[in-house]
This record gives structure tokens, sequence and C-alpha cells, in this order.
């Protein structure tokens, strides 16, 4: 317990990096996934080659490799980012092709129906995609939407650990085990950090899927 | 994008080994995935049984486990078994690794890697097996029982065949997530593909240890990278040819219920 | 201290690659310090009485000496000629010829270097080991053969003149080194960037996302040796590491006969002319033998 009362400046220090950090992936996330589920359901058969590519690279590369790529790598090739920019970036693309699929799939599950009876109502193709499959597409994946976000708590340690070494809950946890030796006490204290932020998330999710369930 | 494209940025892959250098490391890649795979479906197969078992106490303490060490960053458990790892444990290992096994799974931080994967990928699969044992209608399990079949027998020939075969897509999309998982060895010291590509960046472009042709970090990590894509997506299309296979097997099942023939494995 | 060794181990694996050939390029320049040395003719040696450990050293025909392999440039294995080489190697190669005897070496790792030394399995360590009192409980140490300094690295021209210019600058080091402490010490306002390995930080600095680097000046030198657009800041040093060679607790014949060895080795001018082989070379740096008694080094560190 003191390891905790004792570094607790610097475990809530972490614990607000690594939240800061997950928040404003998260809106990456969000906007690329939804731009790219936008490709994927497109009546182009080009764009949507653009979309599963898009889709197949991101999800299948590690993300300590796109950090590679984000930091150091666009650093050497001339790109003044910082690590902050670059972990955000990094965590982002790699959750992106994953909430694309979860709204693909959430866009599927609209029936052909609604679409055509928007069409017959006047609407345009980008209209009935704003206005009536996405609504409903938000609906059912406010779900899967809620475990990606736990999954990308979780990876986000993985930005602390590599090279671009943001002060997050995990490092932090660890320059208190370099300074105290504690090493069972200090990364059990890391763990409950992270089980904060999950729970907190799943019961976020979990109030939104009761909020916008869809009565049928 | 002039850098990216550079074609004297990309010479480093037909100079000297680097190919076979990048290659040999993403080969140990494999093969922690495989072995830490092997490992996690057995563990997870037996929390996912502990989880669905009749006695309370059994069920609560699996349930508990799976729920903890799935909601733990991976990289959190594999940075607190390498740094945790007794001595004895690693010079027991450093004595005793079998010789012909690569430099690499002889390390002496390897157990914590492995063991690290093992523990998260084993709770995230027996979450996957406990849904989809559940998922099989009730009355399987019953009709088994009526016809005088015991725990042990309901599950091996009547609920684990039907129940595994359902969870191929969720365990081979975790399969391909632990294989990207593979690289956070790196970070513990384990000379797999991440690590070798940084040795390769830093060393490449320096006459005294290196060709003189500059490998830089982003063209060594996108081709890492591409590696990784390549693999996974191979797996991806593997799972999704078995799974048409599976649908289309039931269906013939379903309208020809007395094929005789083995269904294809 | 106890914590800083893996890590150190982790960037060595790497590093050794790297230095190992350049100690290779450096071969037809060398055969400077230990090679002077070993080419002293048989008829000079002394024989000692057979009880010491000298004599007994003697009759074996050969000393076993415990070493790093992978601390370039002070011990490391190189990989193109398998030859072990370095600042350490040079000196144990002096101490051989001394005795008339074929120097074999052995990799000594932090790990197991003391128990070495208390079981036999070596006669003496030379690997980088830092004199302190803890250890000198343990095993005997020669009076400090080398001392390592704590020290910041930065790119040329970076304008840092000293520790108190890395107020408000990204500094890099490794997680868990005794420099992670000292940083925080001595340079309170530097951001620190905590990587689990030195390459990182060589990464770091070349990338520009760091503005200096610290630790050793040994490790340092390694990184300028990579890269000659990086410069150790001259001025005072973080912190002082003096390095000792490791024997069997109270073997006092043996320490004076080291001391002896040293001595010779540091008037003799072998040890300028290895400092400048392994060191002074890549860094334009001159050094003075260290001139500290093995008490001076407990002291100062007690």
């Amino acid at each position: 317990m003191d390891v905790l009362t004792d570094n607790l400046d610097d475990f809530a220090a972490g614990l607000w990096v690594t939240t800061r950090l997950v928040g404003a992936a998260f809106l990456v996330a969000v906007v690329l996934g939804t731009l790219v589920a936008a490709l994927r359901v497109s009546e182009s058969r080009p764009l949507r080659s653009v979309g599963g590519l898009y889709v197949e690279t991101f999800r299948n590369v590690p993300l300590l490799v796109l950090l590679f790529i984000t930091f150091p790598g666009l650093r050497r090739g001339g790109v003044d980012i910082n690590a902050w920019t670059a972990g955000i970036i990094a965590l982002g693309l790699y959750t992106s092709a994953y909430v694309a699929e979860v709204l693909r799939s959430g866009v599927a599950a609209v029936s052909q129906g609604q679409r055509e009876a928007g069409l017959s109502l006047g609407f345009g193709q980008v209209a009935v995609l704003r206005r009536i499959v996405l609504p409903q597409a938000f609906r059912t994946v406010i779900g899967p939407l809620g475990s990606i976000t736990i999954a990308m708590i979780k990876n986000s340690a993985i930005v602390g650990a590599s090279i671009v070494a943001l002060d997050d809950i995990l490092k932090e946890a660890r320059v208190v085990n370099s300074a105290t030796f504690q090493t069972t006490e200090a990364f059990f204290w890391a763990a409950v950090c992270y089980l904060l932020l999950t729970l907190t998330a799943t019961a976020a999710f979990r109030g939104l899927e009761a909020r916008y369930a869809i009565r049928r | 994008m002039g850098y990216l494209f550079d074609p004297d940025n990309w010479e480093w892959v037909v100079t000297e080994n680097n190919l076979g250098f990048l290659l040999e490391a993403f080969l140990i890649n494999l093969q922690i995935a495989v072995i830490a795979m092997v490992l996690a479906l057995a563990v997870g197969l037996v929390l996912a049984l502990g989880a669905i078992a009749r006695p309370a106490p059994v069920r609560l303490a699996a349930k508990a486990w799976v729920d903890v060490f799935r909601n733990i960053p991976l990289i959190l458990l594999i940075l607190y078994l390498a740094l945790s790892q007794p001595q004895s444990v690693r010079d027991f290992w450093s004595d005793s690794a079998p010789g012909f096994l690569p430099d690499a799974l002889r390390s002496e931080f390897i157990l914590a890697g492995i063991g690290g994967l093992v523990l998260y990928n084993s709770a995230v699969l027996a979450e996957v097996f406990r849904a989809g044992i559940l998922s099989l209608a009730r009355g399987q399990r019953e009709a088994a029982a009526a016809l005088g079949l015991s725990y042990l027998q309901q599950m091996r020939h009547v609920v684990l065949p039907q129940g595994l075969r359902r969870m191929v897509p969720a365990t081979v999309s975790q399969l391909i997530t632990l294989n990207k998982d593979t690289t956070l060895v790196s970070i513990i010291a384990i000379q797999e593909v991440v690590r070798s590509g940084r040795v390769l960046a830093g060393t490449a472009g320096n006459p005294f240890t290196g060709s003189g042709v500059a490998a830089p970090i982003l063209h060594v990590m996108i081709f890492v990278g591409l590696l990784f894509v390549i693999a996974n997506y191979a797996l991806s299309r593997l799972s999704r040819r078995l799974e048409t296979r599976e649908s289309r097997r039931i269906a013939t099942v379903r309208t020809a219920p007395r094929v005789s023939e083995a269904p294809p494995a | 201290m106890r914590r800083k060794r893996p890590i150190v181990l982790l960037w060595l694996c790497v590093l050794a690659l790297v230095l190992g050939a350049c100690g290779g390029d450096d071969e037809e320049g060398g055969g400077g310090g230990g090679g002077g040395a070993a080419a002293t003719p048989a008829a000079e040696v002394e024989q000692y009485p057979a009880s010491t450990t000298m004599g007994k050293i003697q009759a074996k025909k050969q000393i076993t000496i415990g070493v790093k392999y992978d601390v370039p440039p002070f011990g490391f294995k190189n990989p193109r000629s398998n030859a072990i080489e370095g600042f350490d190697i040079d000196f144990g190669k002096a101490v051989a010829a001394k005795l008339g005897v074929k120097p074999r070496f052995v990799e000594a790792i932090s790990d197991n270097r003391i128990p070495f030394i208390m079981d036999g399995t070596v006669d003496l360590v030379l690997s980088t080991m830092t004199i302190n009192p803890e250890r000198a409980e343990e095993i005997g140490f020669t009076d400090p053969y080398f001392i390592a300094k704590g020290r910041i690295l930065q790119k040329k021209g970076g304008g840092i003149t000293g520790v108190e210019d890395l107020a408000g600058k990204k500094v890099c080091t490794v997680l868990g080194s005794t420099y992670e402490e000292t940083l925080k010490e001595q340079a309170p306002d530097a951001e620190l960037t905590l990587v689990d390995t030195y390459s990182e930080c060589l990464e770091s600095i070349q990338n520009g996302s760091v503005e200096a680097v610290s630790t050793d000046d040994v490790i340092l030198t390694g990184m300028i040796i990579q890269d000659d657009s990086l410069e150790l800041v001259k001025g005072e040093e973080l912190t002082t590491e003096p390095y000792g060679g490791g024997f069997k607790k109270g073997d006092r014949e043996f320490r004076e006969f080291l001391n002896g060895v040293l001595d010779e080795y540091e008037t003799s001018g072998a040890w300028a002319k290895a400092y400048q082989k392994w060191l002074g070379q890549y860094t334009g740096e001159k050094q003075e033998p260290p001139t500290e008694t093995l008490s001076d080094a407990l002291e100062a560190a007690a």
C-alpha cells in the first residue's frame, strides 16, 4: 500500500497521460474509421478496394511497428513530429481499422429496404448513408465500439513502452519500481489503474447502449 | 514522399544478407506465436471448462482469473514477468534450454515473454470458448445426458466438437493478434524481427559495421510491417475458407441428413 | 546498481555486434598497449614461489581472466575474427606477460563474475567492475585501473556546456539505470525520456527527439564511434565509477603483484597507448592514468 500512497502523484500523472492518449486516439480512430467504412460500403469498386486495403493493412500490422514508423521513421524523413502526436496517430490508425470493420458490419445490418425507401423518397446516395443508414448503424455498434475502446486502453501501454516513451501508467510504474524495487506492488497498482479505466469505459458504453437501444 | 520512394533508401533490401537477417528474425516471431498459441489454446480450454463448471468455487475462480488477465495490458504482464523472474528460473533456462533451439528462444527472458503471451491469450480464448459452448442449444447437452453420457463424455463427444468448430473464426482472429503481439518481446531484449530491424537500421549505414548502405528506420519498419500484413492476411483468408466450408457442410447435413461419409476435417 | 545490469546488458548485446566490427578495423593500428607488453622477452620473467597464486599460475602456464564479451571498447568479442579485444583485454595481456604465461579469457557477465572469483573458475576478473564497499566484502580489488565518468552526449554544437544546461531539455537515459536517479538530482528541470536500451537513446538523439543522452562515458563513446556528429559535453562529470580488477579476497601477495603490474603499465606509457587506442582516438580527449588507490575509491563510494 505504501508503494501507492508514496507515489500517488506519479500514478495519477500516468493515469492522466494514458487517459488523454486514449481519448485523442479514439477521436482519430472514429473519424478515420467512419471515412474508411464509407469507402467500404460505397458503390464504386475502386473505392471499396481502397477501403479494404486500408483495413487489411492497419489491422494486420503490429502497433509497435507503426510506432517506429510514425516517430523515429517520420522524424528521419524530415517530419518534425513530437512524441504525443506520433503516439496518438499510431494508436488511432491501428484502431481505426477495427472501427471501420465494426461500422461496416453495422451498416450491413441495416436492411436494404431502408436504403431503397430512402432513395425512393428522393434522398441522394450520401444523404441516405448520412441520415438513414449511419444513425441506425451507430446504435448497433455501440457494444463492439466499447470492446474496441477497452482494447485501445490496453494497447496504449505499448506507446509508453516503445521508443515513443510517453510517461503513461506503465512507465510511471516502472519508474516507481526502479526507485523502490517493489516490483510486484508497482505493477499491481499499474494494473489497478488500467482496470479502473477499462471498467469506466465498460460502464460508459453499457450506459450508451441502454440509452440508445433500438426498441423493436 | 521523395524520401519514402527514393530507390537509394530501399537498396539495403538487396544488399548483403540484410533480407535474410530480417526473414530469419521473422521466423522467430512465428515460432513464438505457434508455441504461445498451442499453450494458450490448451490453458484457455481448461479455463473455459472451469468457467462453465457446476461447482461454484471453480466457476467463480476461473471467471475471475479470466476477467483479470484479459483486462490487463499484455506488455504490462510481459514486463512484470521479466522483471520479477527469479534468478533461479533464468539460470535454469539458460542451463537447460535444448541446444537445437535458436538463440532467441534460449534467451533468459523468453519464458517471461511466452508466459505473458499465454496468460493473456488463454484468458481471451477462454472467453471465446465459453461463449462458443454456451451458444450451443441447451437441448444438445440435455439430450446427451438423457442418453446416459457423463459430464466429461457430454463435453468430449457432443459439446466440444460442435462448439470448437464454431469458434474457428474468433480463434484465428486471436491468433492474428497474438502474432502481432510477439513483437512486444523485443522490449525484453529477445532478438525477433522488430529488434533485428532496429539493429539493421542502426548499423547498416556504418562502414565499420554494415555494408555502408543506409537502411532508414522508416523503410525497415515498413518492410517489417509488410511481413506481418502478408502473413496475417494469409491467415485470415484461410479462416474465411474454413468458415465457408463449414457453412456449406452444415447446409449439406441439413438437406441430406443421412450423409454417411465423415465430414471434412 | 543491481537493476541497471540487465538493461545495460541488453543494450550491449546490440552494441557488441556493432562495435565488434570496429575493433577489427583498428587491428592493423593496434598491437599497441597489450601487444607491446606481451612482447616482453621471456628471459625477464620472474619466477614466483610455488605457494603463491602467481606461482600456481606459472605452474599451469596460463592465467584465466574473466572479461566482458559485450562491452566495447572495454571487452568484446569481435564477430569477424572471434578475437576478444578491448581495454580490459590489453591490461589482462600485460598481466599474463609479466608472469610469462598465456592469457585465457572467459566470459564473465555481471551476474557471475563474483561467484567465478570465489569458486576459483577464474584467477582474475577485468570486466568494467566498479569498486564499491559491498563487493569489497566478497572479493579483493586492485587499485582502480580506469575511472569511468557519468557524462552528457549531445549533437556537435548543441550548446550544452554542463549539467545545468539540461534544464528544460529532453534528456534520454535508460529506465532503471543509476543515471535516472542522478539526473533527477542534478538536473531536476530536465525532461527525462526513459527508454529500455541505449540504442533507443542513440536513435532518439540522432533523429532529434531528444537533445542529450547521459550515462557512463564509455557507453557514450561507443555511440560517438557509430556517429561522429555527436560529442561529449566537456566539463565536470556527473558521477565517478572506478573500475578495479577482482580476485579472491585476502590474497595479499596477488594484490601487490597486480598493483605492481598496474603501476608499471601506467608509468611505461602502455596505459596511455591503450587509452588512445580504445577511447582517445574517438573522443579526442586525453586522460591520465588513475592515481587513486583502492582505499580512496572505497572511501569515495561510502
